[in-house]
């Protein structure tokens, strides 16, 4: 087409045009967003040294060694020791372990149930919908947090229950994000030209409307992360979540209190973790909102 | 001579919308979208539906298609009553009646590449899968004037006609007997609305198809159909053969619509017939004549008596009271 033209060095190819997906012009337009690119490299970053931890600290997160108790950062100990001696560094690195999967499994289990259920409430309406909207507006009448620490004091603590907690927590967001984007979908015309064909409600809803509804999704989903990791750290620092020894950043925060006049580093650092994995997940977030919006797409 | 079978038989056709208001979303009125129309249209033919917008006539179209469900009224196809019509039986009516949208833009899926855009259905249906499904809906694609290797391709690719030719395809790909062309040219440019009309023309040729023909452009009905409908408010004011319609117009409606086509004729002035003020509020038509707010040669009457649709032909029916019934 004519924009494709413009790229002078591409007239060769255009002969046997080459597949310009939607993923990969998202891709270009997210490239040339520079506060996107940093924070994927924060997040690369964090995703990286979570994998690689064993091989990029020599210490255990749970190995104690009360010779280093509350030190300071040092050459050994480059972030320090916490009241046990274990390595502050090291616990910082497992414990963006538990974040990311916090994050990611709670969005899934938030999707799974939000998306299905808004779907369908978006696209058959009536009473069904009627029903399930007041049941969303008793869960989004709590703030997100409050209805993560009630499913927590029902379930009991540790890391499953958190990620269980925040999933349900974040279901009425996409229940709505969702019903929203069906409910614009589905007057479309060509919704209406499968039904004319006699094309079943199950495969109208798979084919032709929620693909039509993946970019709201994919935006949400990335922002829900930084909102689920943020409220994950907030029950593990209240002590509803990842139990002791695990390196949870939230927990570190909040047993570091009391040592934060002699030994600051244990509060300063997982503070800061936190800090910028929220902040890698928002910028990406942002720069998705903007790559996947069609008119915003033009004026780049 | 005697009159052919219908394919399709509309009677008393009617489709309210309720107004709903207040925070229990009590009924609070109608609109009466299509108010009890009749149509009657033969195999083969085309029936020209023209009225102005609102005028119930897109409306009527997707109630005749059961894509919205009737408030009264029945209709026939082949004898069957397609109102009545269980969910598998529909299922089954669908390969046999189908429709063509306006706008060419929405009513392609843009993550759907045109192939399987227009196999979908074929699958769906059993028809036709794999290769065999590939090999019909190529041929569909050369029959509505596209290539084969646009199978590949995705609607943003194409132009506005050549959008309109992949939802003919699409339509046709079921082959259908009775299509409703939901203004199938409005949202066209004028050298491409020659293009699909000869096209919609050749396949009718070709299939033996049977259309309605929904329309504002009273021009290209006169082109295509065998038949027009005068839609106002709802209600067929008029209903004749073509060539009647387009010589004696009866209704009052249907000679100032007529009178607004612009003539061909260079300097050749016809006698306008201008009408004031607004369609009124489907929600609340006026008593007696709905036109009669409008109507120029309007009487007593007119506003105090519903007219019915008098036989005023062989073949040409006018629902006005100033029109003497005949035949």
């Amino acid at each position: 087409m004519f924009n494709k033209s413009k790229q002078v060095d591409n007239h060769s190819k255009l002969a046997t045009p080459k597949k310009d997906t939607e993923l990969r012009q998202v891709w270009r337009h997210l490239r040339r967003n520079r506060l996107a690119m940093v924070g994927l490299a924060i997040l690369a970053i964090f995703v990286l040294s979570a994998i690689f931890a064993p091989l990029i600290t020599p210490y255990d997160p749970v190995a104690t060694d009360f010779s280093v108790a509350r030190d300071l950062p040092s050459r050994e100990h480059i972030l320090g020791a916490d009241w046990l001696g274990r390595d502050n560094f090291s616990r910082i690195l497992y414990g963006a372990r538990i974040s990311l999967l916090i994050g990611f499994l709670s969005v899934a289990i938030g999707m799974f149930i939000g998306v299905p259920v808004g779907a369908l409430s978006g696209y058959f309406g009536g009473r069904f919908d009627l029903f399930i909207q007041r049941i969303i507006d008793i869960l989004i009448a709590f703030p997100g947090i409050l209805l993560a620490i009630v499913v927590v004091t029902i379930l009991g603590v540790g890391v499953e229950n958190v990620m269980i907690a925040v999933g349900i927590a974040s279901v009425p967001i996409y229940t709505r994000l969702v019903r929203g984007s069906v409910l614009s979908a589905k007057e479309q015309g060509f919704v209406t030209a499968a039904k004319a064909l006699g094309i079943g409600d199950a495969r109208i809803i798979m084919r032709h409307i929620m693909p039509n509804c993946l970019g709201p999704i994919i935006v949400q989903s990335t922002f829900q992360i930084a909102t689920a990791i943020l409220w994950a750290a907030g029950l593990g620092f209240l002590g509803l979540g990842a139990q002791a020894p695990d390196p949870e950043w939230g927990r570190m925060l909040s047993d570091g209190r009391q040592y934060i006049r002699t030994a600051h580093h244990l509060t300063t650092y997982p503070g800061l973790a936190i800090f910028f994995m929220v902040l890698g997940f928002n910028l990406i977030g942002d720069g998705m909102r903007d790559a996947l919006d069609p008119r915003s797409r033009k004026h780049r | 001579m005697a009159a052919p079978e219908p394919i399709l038989e509309v009677k008393g056709l009617k489709k309210y919308f309720a107004i709903k208001a207040g925070v229990f979303s009590r009924v609070t009125g109608h609109i009466k979208a299509v108010d009890g129309i009749d149509l009657r249209i033969i195999s083969g033919e085309t029936y020209g539906l023209v009225g102005e917008s609102g005028c119930g006539k897109s409306t009527a179209g997707m109630t005749i298609l059961r894509m919205l469900n009737a408030t009264g009224g029945s209709v026939s196809f082949k004898g069957r009553d397609v109102i009545a019509m269980g969910k598998n039986e529909l299922r089954n009516m669908r390969k046999k009646m189908q429709i063509i949208f306006q706008d060419p833009y929405s009513s392609l899926n843009p993550r759907m590449s045109i192939g399987e855009a227009i196999g979908e259905a074929l699958e769906v249906h059993g028809i036709a899968k794999g290769s065999e499904r590939r090999e019909k809906v190529e041929s569909i694609l050369k029959v509505c004037g596209l290539d084969s290797y646009h199978y590949r391709r995705y609607p943003h690719e194409f132009s506005g006609g050549q959008r309109q030719r992949v939802g003919i395809a699409r339509a046709l790909v079921l082959e259908p007997q009775f299509i409703v062309a939901d203004e199938p040219i409005s949202a066209l440019d004028v050298s491409i609305q020659s293009q699909i009309v000869n096209l919609l023309e050749n396949l009718q040729e070709k299939f033996g198809l049977t259309f309605l023909f929904i329309s504002h452009d009273l021009s290209v009905v006169k082109h295509i159909a065998d038949r027009v409908g005068v839609m106002y408010l709802g209600r067929i004011v008029e209903d004749a053969p073509k060539k009647e319609f387009y010589s004696s117009p009866l209704h009052p409606y249907s000679q100032a619509l007529l009178s607004a086509v612009p003539s061909m004729i260079p300097g050749y002035d016809k006698k306008r017939v201008i009408l004031t003020g607004d369609v009124p509020s489907p929600a609340n038509p006026p008593a007696g004549c709905t036109f009669h707010t409008r109507c120029p040669r309007a009487v007593e009457i007119c506003s105090e008596q519903v007219p019915v649709l008098k036989k005023v032909g062989p073949d040409h029916y006018v629902s006005c009271h100033l029109v003497k019934e005949a035949w």
